[in-house]
Parts: C-alpha cells; structure tokens; sequence
C-alpha cells in the first residue's frame, strides 16, 4: 500500500507554523501561571516550591512537572531574566511570550512522535485510518484552543499519554507502557481517572498468566512495582525526604472548591443544574420547596460553590462513587478479555466517566475522552457513530475558554474546518461494523450536529445583538447543556458498543 | 447519515473540451504516483474527489484562518505618533467621508493623511465606516479618533480588509484559475493546489493583512478583468479594469497591458469595429458612474452653499496643476466646483511634484542611486529619464500582446510590464511589487504552471518580493509574521531554503537547468545571508542604511531578471519567431 498524503510531519510543520502566527492570542491566567512556576523553581530552593505563596497561582502540579518547569527555566533565564522573578507578577514581555508560546509548540513534538509510533504499530490494512485519525489528533482544535491559545502543556502530556496507550500494544513492551504511565501521573495527576483502566490491564495482561489468571506471573509484578516505586520515588521522594508530603497533598487535590467549575464542563452535573433552574420556575406549580439561599448563586451560574434550589446536594463522595461505579463496569470486561482494543475503549470510558461525574471537571478534561477514542474511532462504523457527537460536542465545549473577539473566527473556522474535513474523512475511512448498527443513534447524532450551528449563532452573536451584556449565564448554559446532551449520547451510544462488541 | 452524498458526480476527465485540440494529449498532469512538493500533498486526498465545491470552501477557510491569524500581529504605525501609519490613513478615510460632505472630501486637512486614492476607495471608506459607526461611533469621531488603537477596532479593520478580499479578490481568483487552468487543460485538482499557492503569497497578506491596505480589492478587479477577458467578455473586462483604477491609481501598472490587449483583440484577427466602440463607451460610461457620485455631490453641496473648502473665505483658492485656468472660467458659474473638485481629485492621485522614489525600494534608480548620486541631476531631467526608460521596459511586451493577443500569454504580459514600471517608473513604493507579483504568480495554474520550472522562477520572484518589503515588515516589529508566512510558503511549494527539489526540470538543456539553479540559489544564499548579517551586526556608522541598500540593490537586479524572464516566455509564448511549439496556437 503506497504512503498516504499528507504525512504527520507535514501536518504537523504547517500546524506549527499557524500556532507561531497565533503568539500574540489571546491568552488565560494559565500563561501566568506556568510563568510563576518556572520562577518558583528556579528562584528558590527545592524546599520552598509547595510553600510559595507570593503569586495566587501556586504550584498545584505534581514534581515531575515542576522538573520540567526547572528545566524550562534555565533556559528562561537566558531569554529573559525578569521572567523567572517570583515577585515579577503578570510579567508578560514579548520575549516571554515568544519563549513560553514556542515552548508548548516544541513539547508538542512528543505526541507527533507518539502519534507516529501509533501509526507505525498499526496494522497495514486500517494503516491509512490510523494516519487519519493521527492527523485528526494532532491538528485537534482542542488542543490548539487549550494550549496554544489559552496556554497550557496537554499536547506534551497527550503525547506521552499516546506513547504509553500504543506500547500498550505490543506484548514486550508493556512493562515500558505502565512505566511512562506512571511517569505521566508525576507529571499531571488529572490523569489518575485513568488510572483504573491501567491498573486493571497490567494486572490481567502482564501481572497474571494468559492462561489462567490464578496464576501470578511474580517476576513481572516486581519488575513491575519496582519500576512504579522508582518513578514514584525519583518524583515524591525528596519531598518525602523533607515530609512536605501532606503539604504537597493539599497543593494537589483541593477538594475545597465547588462541583462545577467556573464554566460548566458538559457533564451530568451541567444537566443537574440546568434541570435545577427549570424546576425554580416549575416549583411553585409542582408544589416543590425553593431553597431561597441558593436562588442568588444560581443565578450567577458562574459561581465556584453552586448550590441547588430544588434539587438535592450532591457531595464529593456522591460523585466518587457514580465515577467509580461507571469506571468499574468496562473494567469487568476489559479484565475478561484484556486486548489491546478493549484497553483502549477502557480507557475511553474511565475518561467518560470521570468526566461527567467528577468532582469541579474543567471541561478542558474533555481531551481525556476524545484522544483515547480518537485511536479506535475509526474501528467500524459502530465506533464511528459515538465518536463523532463527542468530537462536535467536545470541541464546542471549549468554546466559552475564549470569549475575546478576535480569537472567535478562529475558534469557529478552525473548529467547523476541523469537523467538516475530519468527520468526512472518517466517514470514507471507517469499515461497515459485522452487528447492526443503532439506527436511532446514527439519526441522534445528525440532528445534534445540525443544531449545533444555530446554538453557535445564538451564544457568539445573537444573544449579544438581542440581550447585550444582560444574562451572561445563558450562553454558557446552553452552550454546556448542549455539549453535556453530546458527551451523555456518545457515551451511552460507547457503551452499548463496547459492550456488544 | 451526515458527510457527503455518495459522489453522483462523473469521475474526472483530464482534458476539458474546452481549450487544447483533442488529438494532442494534455500533459496537465506534472503530478502522478506521488506529491512532488507538501502542498500537493496536502490536497492528495482530494484527488478522487471529482468536484471542486468539495474542497474549495476547505481552501477557503484554511487560507482564511491564515489571514486572520496573522493580523493579530501589529499594523503599520500602531501606538507611533505623531503620523501613525497606513492603518491610520485607512481608518482616517473612513472618518472624513462619512462626517463630511462629499465635496469636502478631497480638501480636508490634507496634512493628516488627506484623501488621496480614487473615488471607489472613497466609496468604499465611506461604506465601511458607516458599518464600523453602527458597532462603535467612537471609532470615527472627527478629529477625535485620531491615531485610535483601540484594539476592537483593530479587530474590525482587520475584518474590513477580510470581508473585501473574500468579496472581489477571492472569488475573481478562483474564477481565473479555473477558467485560464480549463484554457489549457489543467485538471480540476492542479488548479486546486495553484490556488491555493496563489492565495497563500506571501508577500499579499504581509501587506494587506498584517502591514495593512487593501490592495486586494484592486488587484482583485483586475484579476477579474484578466479574467473575463479569458471568457472574451471584453466590455466586462474594460468594466472591472475601471474598477482596479478607480479603487487605486496603481492599477496604472497593466493599462498599457489592458489597452494592447483588448485593441489587439479588435484588430485581429479580423479588425471588428463593433467591440472596438463598445469596449470604448462602456469604458466611458464606467468612468462616468464612478464619478458620478462627486460630481452630483459637488453639484449638491454647492447649491446647498457648502464650501468645498470652510477654512477660507474670500475669492476662491487658485486651481492646483492649472493655476491660469481660473482666467478662462467663471469662477461663480454653476459647473466651477466640478472643474475644481476634478483638478483637486487628479492633484492628490498623481503627486506629480514628489521625488524620483520614495525610501528605499527595490527598482531601478534606487539601486543605481547607491553608484551614481541621482539627486545631483535636475528633475525635470530625472523625469524625463524614468518616462523614457519605463517606455523602453514596457513597450515590447505591449506590442507583443497587441500583435498576438493569446489568451495564454496574458500573465506574461501583464506581469513584463508591471515590472517595467515598477522597475523604472517614478514615485514607486516597495509595497508596489505586489502588482508584477499578482500576475506572475498566475502562472503557477496554467499548463505546466506547477512543474519544477515556472515553480522555481515564480517562487523565486515572490520570496525575492517579499524580502525587500522586510526592511518595511522590520519597523513595526512584524519579522515573525514575515518569517512564518515565506517560509511556509516556499515550503508548501518545495522552495530553496527549505528544499532544492524545484531544479533541474525534466527536459530542459543542461546550461539552462544549471543556469537557473546557479542563479536563483545565489540570490537565496545571500538573502539567507543577509537576513543573519542585518539580525547580528551592527552596520558601520557612517553607513546606518547599508543593510536596506543592499538589499535594495540585489532586489533590483533580481526583478531585473524577472522582467526578464517574463519577457522572454512571453516572446516564447507568443511564437513570435515562429520557433516551434506551434500546437500553443491552438489554444486560442
């Protein structure tokens, strides 16, 4: 079979030459506070990294990270000296943002080289849909929303994440996969949601004979846990050595902030709260109680701490539970049969899960989902049909991160180019499934792209042309409803196939 | 199911029956088993697909999100008082013609960047400043928004110039590729890839898009007047062409290419005096309704006792240009305003009284100016010089065309003589190379026109066009944008510096592979090499302007070449010495 065009490589210097044009964008808080991290770890000593306070943007990652950051900022440091001041508040010269924005752009090459690999582990008759569905990674608007506009590492940490899935692959290289796992977790514990699926599959695929799963394979669980500790070790360790640990713990899980986070991440909860506002105006007729203390903060919708007017609290530990419950099922089945494929779908659905029951989800966690599922979306087209109202859910989602004007027909172009040249691409690319498909499926995820287009209309222009800057709220909660009815569909359309596959 | 209908089109056919005879093949097709250069590459997947609509809004969009990324980059003269920049000049215009009364508007403070350009300029200020005005009214207060930068109404520029260039450039582009790639048996898809090389010029969206102007309007109107006169709608083509000048005087660049060609075409090859008069009274009339909304105005405002000019009261002010002419007219006769507001218009487009050249650009007299002092020569002298030597540089082109008008042979001719006049004629401005660029990038869609060699010589002359402009892109901070934007394109296009693979075209003699590889590989070294010399030292101190007269004087030479090259395809082209290659007559 020839070599497909355009290749991973061209795609990926075209992209980057875009990303360079895109410097002097719009950019969050996060671009501060990557630039706060790499003066706290080049500034003080090892000691004082958890405990700097100065800036509100406090080191909250885990150490692999702020190695990294450390390693950045020596080069920092020679660009541009005022950079790496801890005191240096929203410091933002043209030479930090040319040494930050281009240092995402660099990182980013881990996951071509991942993506690569996924490519070349693929077998030659789906080799061209796995080039396909590596372009659609690598040029996904998510990631260039997420970090290359509002600034943030995910293309880096996607790309080992990818690295570990695809050595999942092979059967000599699954020590090196759960290694670079639990390298990746050093580097960014969101990805602990994850974790289950890792766990589940090392256990039966590399820790328990093929044959028999009574049978322990114990050279395998040491090397195994060997190569964890150390890792863990070479991470935690030094602040272990210093007992900073509980210290560190707090930094990294902050369970004091709210369930939804500022905007709403298309989740279950985004449809909890939007029910919860619609029963506010039904309670009086249904004869329901208001509590009146919540009404004010609802409203906002935009608040850390939402609290419900009809509807019952939900804690932390509620969320737990749903997330671990939903993990837990594909979990029983991957460890029945623990392919490569079923990993892979797994990992999907740990993702989906701790995306719609999570505790304060960003809906930037949404890459969690699509990336893995991007790597076997182009399966049949079973696959095919959950994948696609996620992506155009998913991508949506992101929309509200960048609100300015100037970055809105990029945002959209690129967006709609993303999902016009992709989902037609895969249509032609992916196979006809042996099981019959979900008629009802297939026509839910046509409607719901077709509505897409007036819901974007309304939340980037309409509202304002009608409402000015009056009931903010209402975008963002149309925009998350309309994305959480997507993430929900998809998942339950993910469900059934992976369960039926 | 969403995605495409499941293709009812007809597969695609190679030649259309339109343009070559059927009997001799069409060798459209330089690219077969593999893409030779990324860009191709970029739009292999689309090779199958049979109808262009499929991968033209993908084009569209993709060449868009370019744009619009690169005008988040700086314009030209932003937070620099006390003049500002172009961007100014344009948001200025926008001011005056929608707070003033029509008459005024060539009058008005001149000092700050008085209105200088044609009436459609005028015309289109005035519209897009009455939209800007609904969104922001603060943004075109009188007087007051000055030198503004607020970065809305950057946002909103920048949307003027996007929404001007999809309306007139981008479509008359695609329509002209297609049309002239149909000439000559192009497949649908190469002209695919051309157009996207063509939109993707480099040196187009640094200048509109980032440095700030709309030339793409003007040159989108004679796109489309070299386009229709493809389609021999030769009365829509005088039409368009009106348009180009009345948009920018510089669209003077191809008159004398516009004026060859469509004579030509009456005389031969039979003399048709029909289309001779009605190209001639719809050019007339076209005028005539482009300035007929001065003329009214004026006429209007003066019976309406506005003064075209407030601040003086007394007997009028003396006539620019033709100072005696007030002793021959009726300075209080209705139809005096008019004669005035015409003078006033021609003064402020044609700036007779500036010097040889402006700053330094990449033409001739500025080069030779770095060996012998021009400015120690009278001017009336140095103006008779660039008239002559501009004559001379475009004259043989023009005849050519006028004695074989060919259809296939527009872009060279259009592009020899825009280079005669940016290279000799008066007052050029280095954003002027956009003019001779326009038509030689066209090049690349027709027959052959993305084989290595017309891909070597247009990417030659385009890089070269866009480095002389960096010394421009440098003062307002723009050498990013200005590095992305070439080098992805000499990429997408397989272009020295990033790749040689452009040389040695099949079946070419030895000496003239070698000769253009020799050539256009110094050229790249040394701007590669001037590029680290002006970043990394410091040039001597009595000399501070040597980098920009270096660059300007090997830029000269290179459009020297260009022209050049230019001249003799077109010679080539036009079988003028009846050298083989005679199937090219059958194109017409």
């Amino acid at each position: 079979m020839a070599e497909s065009y355009p290749s991973l490589t061209q795609c990926a210097l075209v992209a980057a030459a875009f990303k360079v044009l895109l410097f002097p964008s719009y950019k969050s808080t996060d671009f501060e506070v990557h630039r706060n991290w790499l003066a706290i770890t080049q500034s003080l000593p090892l000691k004082d990294w958890y405990f700097e306070k100065t800036s509100e943007w406090t080191l909250d990652y885990p150490p692999f990270f702020a190695y990294f950051e450390w390693v950045l900022a020596h080069v920092a440091r020679l660009i541009d000296p005022l950079m790496v001041r801890v005191y240096n508040l929203d410091y933002d010269s043209w030479q930090t943002i040319y040494f930050q924005r281009s240092s995402v752009i660099i990182t980013e090459l881990v996951l071509v080289f991942a993506l690569q690999c996924f490519i070349d582990s693929t077998p030659l008759a789906s080799k061209r849909a796995a080039q396909v569905a590596a372009l659609s990674v690598i040029l996904s608007p998510g990631l260039l929303i997420i970090d290359h506009i509002h600034f943030q590492y995910n293309g880096f940490m996607y790309g080992i994440l990818v690295l570990s899935l695809v050595l999942a692959r092979g059967k000599t290289t699954l020590l090196s996969s759960g290694l670079i796992f639990a390298t990746l977790l050093c580097f960014k514990h969101i990805y602990l949601y994850l974790a289950p699926a890792y766990f589940v599959f090392l256990l039966r695929a590399y820790c328990l004979s093929a044959k028999s799963i009574f049978r322990i394979r114990f050279l395998n669980c040491i090397k195994l846990g060997l190569g964890i500790g150390g890792i863990f070790g070479a991470a935690f360790g030094p602040f272990a050595a210093m007992e900073q640990i509980p210290q560190l713990l707090t930094r990294l899980f902050p369970f004091s902030r709210g369930l939804c986070h500022a905007y709403w991440a298309p989740n279950v909860w985004a449809l909890y709260s939007f029910a919860d506002r619609v029963l506010i105006h039904l309670a009086p007729r249904l004869g329901l109680a208001v509590n009146q203390g919540a009404l004010q903060s609802v409203t906002r919708g935009l608040v850390g701490d939402t609290a419900f007017a009809v509807l019952p609290e939900i804690s932390p530990r509620m969320c737990f539970a749903l997330t671990l419950f939903f993990q837990v099922l594909p979990l029983i089945k991957l460890f029945s049969v623990p392919t490569w494929e079923n990993f892979i779908g797994a990992v999907t659905l740990c993702g989906y899960a701790s995306f719609l029951f999570g505790w304060h989800v960003h809906e930037k966690a949404i890459l969690l989902v699509i990336i893995p599922f991007s790597l076997i979306a182009l399966r049949d087209r079973r696959h095919l049909g959950a994948f696609r109202p996620l992506a155009v859910a998913g991508y949506v989602s992101l929309f509200p991160l960048l609100f300015t004007p100037a970055e809105f027909p990029i945002k959209t172009a690129y967006t709609i180019l993303w999902l016009v040249v992709f989902l037609m691409a895969f249509d032609r690319l992916a196979p006809a499934s042996n099981k019959p498909r979900f008629f009802l499926l297939d026509r839910f995820s046509t409607l719901y792209i077709a509505v897409s287009v007036p819901l974007i209309l309304y939340c980037s222009l309409l509202h304002q042309i009608f409402f000015g800057k009056a009931y903010e709220f209402i975008p963002l909660m149309f925009t998350s409803s309309y994305s959480a009815i997507g993430v929900v569909g998809s998942w339950v359309g993910y469900m059934v196939v992976y369960f039926t596959a | 199911m969403a995605g495409p209908a499941p293709s009812p089109h007809k597969p695609r056919r190679k030649p259309k029956k339109s343009g070559i005879g059927s009997d001799k093949p069409a060798r459209s097709e330089p690219l077969v088993r593999a893409p030779a250069f990324p860009l191709a590459a970029f739009l292999w997947p689309a090779r199958t697909s049979s109808s262009q609509w499929e991968v033209l809004p993908v084009i569209l969009m993709v060449v868009g999100l370019f744009r619009w990324a690169a005008g988040l980059w700086g314009y030209s003269g932003f937070q620099k008082p006390p003049m500002f920049g172009d961007y100014e000049a344009q948001r200025h215009w926008m001011e005056v013609t929608t707070h003033l009364p029509i008459s005024q508007w060539y009058f008005h403070d001149l000092q700050w960047w008085g209105l200088d350009y044609p009436p459609l300029t005028a015309y289109h200020s005035w519209l897009m400043g009455k939209i800007g005005a609904f969104i922001d009214p603060a943004w075109f207060t009188l007087f007051a928004s000055r030198g503004s930068d607020d970065p809305n109404l950057k946002i909103f520029m920048r949307a003027t110039v996007i929404v001007s260039e999809y309306l007139i450039y981008v479509p008359a582009a695609t329509v002209f590729v297609r049309r002239y790639g149909r000439l000559q048996g192009v497949a649908n898809w190469t002209s695919s890839v051309a157009l996207v090389a063509i939109l993707m010029q480099p040196a187009t969206i640094l200048i509109d898009h980032v440095h700030f102007q709309y030339n793409t309007v003007m040159l989108g109107f004679v796109l489309a007047s070299m386009s229709s006169m493809i389609a021999e709608r030769y009365k829509w083509a005088a039409v368009f062409f009106v348009g180009a000048l009345g948009f920018k005087q510089m669209a003077l660049y191809y008159a004398f290419s516009v004026f060859s060609y469509l004579l030509g075409r009456c005389i031969t090859p039979r003399i048709n005096l029909t289309r001779l008069f009605g190209i001639a009274l719809v050019t007339i009339i076209a005028f005539a309704v482009l300035m007929l909304p001065i003329i009214l105005g004026t006429l209007y405002d003066a019976s309406q006792g506005i003064d075209s000019r407030p601040e003086f009261d007394g007997p009028p002010q003396p006539l620019p240009l033709f100072p005696g002419l007030t002793e021959y007219l009726d300075t209080e006769s209705y139809y005096y305003p008019v004669v005035e507001q015409m003078i006033q218009m021609i003064h402020r487009i044609f700036p007779f009284a500036r010097g040889l050249f402006e700053d330094k650009v990449a033409n001739f007299w500025c080069a030779a100016n770095v060996i012998v002092k021009l400015h120690h020569f009278p001017a009336a002298l140095l103006q008779k010089a660039a008239l002559g030597a501009t004559l001379l540089a475009i004259i043989p082109p023009n005849i050519i065309l006028f004695l074989r008008p060919r259809k296939t042979a527009l872009p060279y001719a259009f592009a020899a003589t825009a280079w005669g006049f940016f290279l000799f004629s008066y007052q050029v401005h280095e954003k002027s190379v956009l003019l001779p660029l326009m038509p030689m990038t066209l090049l690349l869609a027709g027959k052959q026109g993305l084989s290595k060699d017309i891909r070597a010589w247009v990417g030659f002359a385009n890089l070269l066009g866009a480095w002389t402009m960096f010394p421009l892109l440098r003062r307002v901070d723009l050498k990013v944008p200005y590095m992305v934007l070439t080098l992805l394109w000499a990429y997408l296009l397989g272009l020295p510096p990033t790749s040689f693979s452009a040389y040695f075209q099949e079946g070419q003699a030895a000496w003239a592979q070698w000769g253009t590889a020799f050539l256009h590989w110094s050229f790249f070294a040394f701007m590669g090499a001037w590029h680290v010399v002006d970043e990394f030292v410091v040039p001597p101190v009595d000399k501070p302007d040597l980098w920009v007269v270096a660059n300007v004087g090997v830029g000269a030479a290179g459009f020297i070449i260009c022209y050049l090259w230019c001249l003799v395809r077109l010679v080539q082209e036009s079988d003028f010495f009846g050298k083989g290659q005679s199937n090219k007559a059958k194109s017409q």
